[in-house]
């Protein structure tokens, strides 16, 4: 059986999303089923039209260094932070769920309001269950 | 294994990761270990200091043999032979 990881995403900030990319990345590699519950701010990012310019998204810490901070993973060839996770879907089994009422908030209400890497809306029990069951939980 | 012994090595596989950072190799690693067979052996470049420990951690794990590293200038190579 292979280890699983669920990751709460609360986060919609540019720094914060590239973080739990990374952190993503080497679960995947671990070849770890891992489950992402997107919640609010991270729902609005998610959506199809912000996750296609990850510039429209601000920095969590530092507002200010965010151009520095964009430049600087431009100059170190790191994907924008979306890259991650369809990287990480293709090396290993990630489902990314989207809250349903952190949709609403953001005016996105079904799935093909949000990027093509979403796989489903869901509820919060099953996003409970899930942290119950996983090896390692964590909240970004 | 020893320097010598590594570099005479005729990997199967190369990856040059070295245009990328943390986790842009491993994840180079892990994609590039997938399409050869078990028991060849693949070579790794990296300027990545993080990987240098990463990338052996990871292959042990997943049971691959961590066979060494050679450093280069200004870069290294892991070599991992597959499971």
């Amino acid at each position: 059986m292979p280890k699983r990881m669920t990751m709460a995403l609360f986060s919609g900030s540019i720094d914060k999303l590239t973080a739990a990319g990374v952190v993503l990345t080497g679960a995947a590699a671990d070849d770890m089923d891992v489950d992402i519950y997107v919640l609010l701010q991270g729902a609005r990012a998610f959506r199809k039209d912000i996750a296609a310019d990850s510039t429209k998204l601000e920095m969590a810490e530092n507002p200010q260094l965010k151009q520095e901070f964009l430049d600087s993973l431009k100059a170190l060839n790191v994907n924008p932070w979306l890259e991650f996770f369809r990287d990480a879907k293709e090396i290993s089994n990630v489902k990314i769920h989207v809250c349903g009422l952190a949709g609403k908030i953001w005016g996105a209400e079904k799935l093909e309001d949000f990027n093509e890497l979403v796989d489903d809306i869901v509820g919060i029990s099953e996003y409970i269950t899930a942290a119950q069951e996983s090896d390692v939980h964590l909240f970004i | 294994m020893s320097q010598e012994e590594l570099v005479a090595i005729q990997a199967d596989k190369v990856v040059d990761a070295r245009g990328t950072a943390c986790p842009g190799p491993l994840l180079a690693a892990k994609k590039a270990i997938a399409e050869i067979k078990s028991g060849e052996v693949m070579e790794i470049l990296s300027a990545d200091e993080g990987t240098k420990k990463d990338i052996p951690k990871w292959a042990t794990k997943k049971n691959h043999e961590y066979m060494g590293t050679v450093e280069e200038s200004g870069f290294f190579k892991i070599y991992l032979r597959k499971a």
